[in-house]
């Protein structure tokens, strides 16, 4: 505090203090021009709020859009296998054998000759042949021939001679039926000894 | 004063500290700048030398596990099955076809306790055997057991859930697709089949490249079970496999299957062929083989069975080839259908003598008699008016001796004798049929020429293009065709086969399709049997024509090996060749053409 101002005025005569005084400059504390806080600190909490909320918002729904992802997917999934699945069984039913089988269990035939008709003419062209039975088609294949050592030929027996001829003509159109009821090779086999005797 | 002493010494101390602060020396404290930077260089050097040590050792020594390892934590890598393409018929009915399906399998360590009830609960649902599971879940020292291979995805699925609700554990389900063939052993032949894991046969395995597509994958992280939404993800995405389009029509595939399978039995021969050609454009709308198999379950039948024998079974064609034989002396010019040959009931040729199938003194018969009753001796004289060389160049351009490339695999060429070992004797054998050996689809290609008026169109069995393992592009569009004979010849050929139909002067009455007019040609050859290589009194009989005779579509051959209820081509072939060819114009609605059948004399 020992400024020069001191000795200055003591060195000053005493006359108009007050105006000196008055009139003497003083350093004016820097004024500082606050800017209002509150409006700007609200703000940047809003972005910053925002912000961390939306993330959280965004972060979720795509968390939640991944959920539905994976559950579409496996329902894709599932839907594609049973569309297959159910190709597969339409393409079975579709199979032209048992679409052939079904027809042929209602006792429908192919047609031996193809027949057509004009709609204009009303003329039939080509010769419509009825269908019967014994063309139809076979869809099976035959059942193999029995090996012969499984299939021996029958072993007749003569009826006692005290039943007549009758009985024996009885006998003998019981073994043919019996023969036919076989299959093929066999049938000729046991037809054989039936006509030798005969 | 001692009220005062507390704060005034406070008083006295508090600004010692801060007057020592900022009065004292600044430069004692943080040393020198040089020493603080060399200091702080030492400590900068050796923590970057750290990082970089650290960086060889992830980066230089054994990258690969590291990124491994970060992979494997949370990455998951998934694969992207190509569907393999279908096989189609020619109307898009899938002759083959993908299923997506799965496999059960087993985790015995975890099954092993509850494996009877488990075995029990899927020997039910999945049909599989009761003892074979029930041992596969208690496998020791696994962790792995299939269970099922190649059950329907939503059955495996099913079953699954089921077996996981009911308390079971350790059934899990891995993908495995089906190839699965609706219609069983329609065109099994061609088609082929499916191993475990590759193609085995047929046009599967030729056209692999083509139907299998390629796999894809995709990596991705996960959390929880579900993917990580910004996480590392790559895709890869798979190729499917492209659809290959068969000229075949999987109906008329099933009829000429199942009349030729009836007609085989019937006659009791070893083994037949039938195919359906559309004469126009050489496509093959069947291709039918006895014995066949089930696609779905090959290994029931016997290996021999499993290919084509319409391809690769070399015979000869016997009388079939006499038309060929007429249509090319008619082309050059030598004879007309009413050509006169006067025909002896034996005919002596160098060192062996020629006969007819049927006993006969000397007759008159006109080309047309002589196709009509199928004189061999008639169709010898015919073709002593070849010139040298003539003949085989007129058979080389009907295309036998050479593949007919159609894609199926294991296809023989045939047997054309080279020119060095043509000899008189040969040609004489040859005009007739024997001596040169065909494969079916060559046969009918050729007799198709005639049908075609005399222009021989590439047989196709593949729609558009396809490329076969061997690199070779087939396919409708790669079709050509070649001009063999004269349109008269070959007209003039057709009508005179038209005869061989005929109630009175032909031998195949049977072959006949009422309202039509057929042409056609039997054939009764001699056959080499496999154990002598000669002949052995066994046959091959065969029906080769084609219908409407004046405007033909179609070719039909029909082929039976060795036929044990002595039948001939007319007989045993002949009706085969009629109920297919009547079921082929009522399919594709051919009307008949209402012209006047064919009246070539046939004896003079």
């Amino acid at each position: 505090m020992s400024s020069p101002a001191y000795q200055f005025r003591s060195r000053m005569p005493r006359v108009a203090e007050a105006a000196v005084e008055r009139a003497r400059l003083t350093v004016v504390p820097r004024r500082r021009v606050r800017a209002a806080r509150v409006p700007f600190v609200t703000l940047v909490s809003l972005v910053l709020l925002g912000g961390v909320v939306g993330l959280l918002l965004f972060n979720t729904s795509m968390q939640q859009a991944s959920f539905a992802a994976t559950s579409l997917e496996q329902q894709a999934a599932t839907l594609t296998a049973r569309q297959q699945t159910l190709q597969m069984e339409l393409d079975v039913l579709r199979d032209p054998q048992r679409v052939a089988r079904q027809a042929q269990r209602m006792g429908m035939v192919t047609a031996p000759t193809p027949a057509f008709l004009d709609l204009a003419t009303g003329q039939v062209l080509g010769e419509a042949v009825p269908a019967t039975r014994d063309q139809a088609l076979r869809l099976d294949p035959k059942a193999p021939p029995m090996p012969a050592s499984l299939n021996p030929p029958p072993v007749y027996v003569d009826p006692p001679t005290t039943a007549g001829s009758s009985g024996g003509s009885g006998a003998s159109s019981g073994r043919e039926g019996r023969g036919n009821g076989r299959n093929g090779s066999t049938s000729q086999k046991t037809q054989q000894p039936h006509q030798n005797r005969r | 004063m001692r009220p005062t002493s507390p704060s005034s010494r406070s008083g006295r101390r508090a600004p010692r500290p801060a007057g020592r602060g900022r009065t004292g020396p600044r430069g004692s404290l943080r040393g020198s700048p040089h020493l603080r930077l060399r200091v702080g260089f030492i400590v900068i050097a050796m923590v970057l030398s750290v990082f970089g040590a650290r960086l060889v050792q992830l980066q230089g020594i054994d990258p690969n596990s590291y990124a491994a390892m970060a992979a494997a934590d949370g990455m998951v890598e998934v694969e992207l099955p190509a569907e393999r393409g279908d096989i189609l018929d020619r109307n898009g009915e899938p002759l083959a076809g993908s299923v997506d399906g799965r496999m059960v399998v087993a985790d015995p360590y975890m099954t092993r306790d509850q494996a009877p009830a488990l075995a029990k609960f899927l020997s039910r649902k999945l049909d599989v055997d009761y003892f074979t599971t029930l041992r596969r879940l208690r496998t020791p020292d696994s962790r792995f057991q299939y269970i099922a291979r190649r059950v329907p995805s939503t059955l495996a699925t099913d079953v699954v859930t089921a077996a996981a609700d009911a308390g079971f554990k350790g059934i899990g389900m891995r993908r495995d697709p089906i190839r699965d063939y609706p219609a069983g052993d329609v065109a099994a032949n061609v088609i082929g089949f499916m191993g475990t894991d590759e193609p085995l046969g047929g046009l599967e395995r030729t056209f692999d490249a083509q139907l299998a597509g390629k796999d894809g994958s995709a990596r991705y992280e996960i959390g929880g079970g579900n993917r990580i939404p910004l996480g590392d993800s790559t895709i890869v995405r798979a190729v499917d496999g492209v659809d290959l389009q068969t000229t075949l029509d999987q109906d008329l595939q099933w009829y000429a299957q199942r009349v030729l399978r009836q007609t085989v039995e019937d006659s009791r021969g070893d083994s037949g062929i039938a195919i359906v050609m559309d004469t126009r454009t050489g496509e093959i709308l069947a291709l039918a083989d006895h014995p066949t198999f089930d696609a779905n379950a090959p290994l029931e039948s016997p290996e021999a069975d499993l290919g084509s024998r319409a391809m690769s079974d070399v015979y000869e064609p016997g009388s079939v080839g006499k038309v060929l034989t007429a249509a090319g002396l008619i082309d050059a010019g030598k004879v007309t259908p009413r050509t006169r040959l006067t025909v002896p009931g034996r005919l002596s040729r160098q060192d062996r003598s020629i006969k007819d199938w049927f006993p006969h003194d000397l007759i008159r018969l006109t080309l047309a008699g002589v196709i009509a009753k199928s004189s061999n001796i008639g169709t010898v004289l015919a073709a002593d008016k070849f010139e040298r060389g003539q003949f085989r160049s007129y058979l080389t351009r009907f295309g036998l001796g050479q593949r007919t490339d159609i894609g199926v695999r294991g296809e023989t060429q045939g047997i054309l004798p080279d020119p060095s070992v043509w000899t008189s004797q040969t040609q004489d054998r040859i005009a007739f049929g024997q001596s040169l050996s065909v494969n079916a689809v060559q046969m009918a290609a050729a007799v198709n020429t005639l049908a075609n008026d005399g222009v021989r169109v590439a047989p196709s069995l593949i729609r558009g293009t396809a490329t076969t393992d061997d690199g070779q592009t087939v396919g409708t569009d790669t079709a050509t065709t070649r001009r063999v004979v004269s349109v008269k010849a070959a007209r003039g050929t057709a009508r005179m086969m038209e005869r061989v139909v005929d109630p009175e002067a032909g031998v195949a009455p049977r072959a006949a399709v009422p309202g039509y007019r057929v042409a056609g040609k039997t054939g009764t050859a001699q056959r080499v049997g496999s154990e002598c290589r000669c002949y052995d009194g066994t046959f091959t009989v065969s029906f080769a024509g084609f219908a409407p005779a004046d405007d033909p579509r179609f070719t039909i051959y029909v082929v039976v090996q060795n036929p044990r209820n002595g039948g001939g081509g007319g007989s045993v072939a002949g009706p085969a060749f009629s109920k297919i060819m009547s079921y082929t114009l009522r399919r594709y609605a051919v009307p008949p053409t209402g012209t006047r059948p064919s009246r070539l004399p046939v004896t003079w």
